[in-house]
């Protein structure tokens, strides 16, 4: 089976601007620095949680790079069954091993001129790792049962969703290969951290819903925007990405509001409005955890009626303002050691 | 700009010196060093003489309110890009929209928990080093650069 290999759509102007939304500082800067590492020939790492943008920030990199008219070869290596990657890579000769009834290129052969982008290069087994780092060293490609090799002008990009560091101390990733990786190092920042882009980024894909169907209106409610700002994102702007495609299409009218969207997005949100129970149902209740719940969302509540004045609030409940201190304490911002475990990994 | 060898510093800011109490007990469990302000005005001061690098703001305060202080730091180049984690009642949803309005970093609901607090933390420290580390990189290029031409 001959994997093919896709080619950059060069677009004009390419706007890095579009291509990774965002106004967080973290953001601005990895567009700055793309920008600056662009059009060098240095080898670039980039790390980033699965869905951060990996292959976008590659991309880029090449789009604006002197080789932006030459081949952009994205190769992930955890896709790749391990023993078919060293021929995919470096190509073979006929009769390399059983099945080469021909001799073929391989993709560093292909983007000669190029870009190679080696995705998940945690994943390379050490073997390729030696060989990879040969080329890295002297540009020769040698086709697996190939007497000799041929010299190819490639600039690689390589990603990876761990922190090969660690791989590195581990032992299963080589330090060699590493340190001549990351001339360049560039990390993406998962979406937890920078949720203040969430907004910007959901109405750019809101935005490219409108531009396939003009005539509809697209909006998303107030309440469903906070519900996407309060989730955690695991699989960061591509879930995001996912996430507003699949609302666009569930919605029935204009507006995505909360009533279409999955428990979990909204329970992110509001985490407290579960009723709280009050019956033994066979089962045993801790009575003092309950009643310190209780009185958590009524001092909150209370809070929230006086605009935050304390002495207001005990008043409205009823209780000493050195009681409603104590009580605050407790309930409202300590949790004891015990409720700790287990709300958060 | 180097990384600071130091342990992180977070401004904490609230009217009520119990709730603060704790708060930097919590961190200081977690291994930061908390800096106490008992109202906005002394956020707004502490910020300029100390080097902070989150800031932890109760929404509800008498005089100036916690999205008045958000306004006054983003308002100013020097505070604009330290982050806030702002501190609401948990079902609070006017709240959390305005805080997005106006440039809060992340939110956490009352009670605060240490873990969720600490993981709070962390991730805006990170981010923070993210971006700190692609400025040191693009100046080494920019050196670079220079070095090279002719």
């Amino acid at each position: 089976m001959a994997l093919q290999p896709k080619f950059a759509e060069v677009e004009t102007p390419f706007a890095v601007e579009r291509a990774l939304v965002g106004e967080h500082p973290a953001i601005v800067k990895l567009r700055a620095l793309i920008e600056r590492v662009a059009p060098t020939e240095v080898t670039v790492l980039i790390t980033g949680e699965s869905g951060t943008g990996k292959e976008v920030v590659a991309q880029a990199i090449h789009t604006l790079s002197p080789r932006s008219g030459q081949p952009f070869v994205p190769v992930n290596c955890a896709a790749i069954p391990h023993d078919l990657l060293e021929s995919e890579m470096f190509g073979h000769e006929r009769g390399a091993f059983t099945g080469a009834a021909g001799s073929r290129h391989g993709l560093l052969t292909t983007a000669d001129r190029g870009t190679i982008f080696l995705d998940e290069i945690g994943e390379m087994p050490g073997a390729l790792q030696a060989k990879l780092l040969r080329v890295l060293e002297d540009g020769v490609v040698r086709p697996v049962g190939a007497d000799r090799g041929t010299r190819v002008n490639v600039r690689v990009i390589a990603a990876s969703n761990v922190d090969l560091a660690a791989a590195v101390a581990k032992g299963t990733f080589r330090e060699d290969l590493f340190y001549r990786l990351q001339v360049v190092p560039i990390v993406i920042a998962p979406v937890r951290e920078r949720r203040s882009d969430i907004p910007l980024l959901t109405e750019h894909f809101l935005e490219r819903v409108r531009d396939r169907t003009p005539a509809r209106e697209l909006a998303i409610s107030r309440e469903a925007m906070v519900a996407l700002w309060s989730y955690d994102w695991p699989g960061n702007v591509r879930e995001l990405e996912n996430m507003i495609e699949r609302l666009a299409i569930m919605c029935e009218d204009s507006i995505i509001d909360t009533s279409i969207l999955p428990e979990n997005l909204v329970a992110s949100a509001r985490p407290a409005t579960a009723p709280i129970k009050v019956k033994m149902n066979n089962g045993a209740v801790n009575l003092n955890n309950l009643v310190r719940e209780l009185e958590g969302r009524l001092i909150n509540d209370a809070l929230k009626q006086t605009g935050g004045n304390k002495q207001a609030a005990a008043r409205l409940l009823g209780l000493k303002r050195t009681t409603f201190s104590a009580k605050l304490r407790r309930c409202g911002v300590i949790a004891p050691a015990s409720l700790d475990e287990g709300r958060e990994g | 700009m180097d990384e600071p060898n130091r342990p992180p510093q977070i401004l904490v800011v609230d009217d009520d010196q119990d709730t603060i109490a704790i708060l930097a007990r919590h961190l200081e469990r977690e291994g930061f060093v908390p800096i106490e302000a008992n109202s906005g005005a002394q956020c707004l001061k502490l910020v300029h003489e100390n080097e902070v690098d989150v800031i932890l703001l109760d929404l509800m305060m008498p005089e100036m309110d916690g999205f008045q202080v958000v306004k006054a730091l983003r308002d100013d180049p020097l505070t604009a890009e330290i982050p806030i984690i702002m501190i609401t009642a948990r079902d609070d949803l006017d709240a959390r929209a305005e805080g997005m309005r106006l440039g809060v970093s992340d939110f956490l609901a009352k009670p605060v928990f240490r873990r969720q607090l600490a993981s709070r933390v962390r991730a805006q420290l990170e981010v923070v080093a993210t971006a700190r580390n692609a400025t040191d990189t693009i100046d080494r290029l920019e050196a670079a650069r220079k070095n090279h031409a002719p």
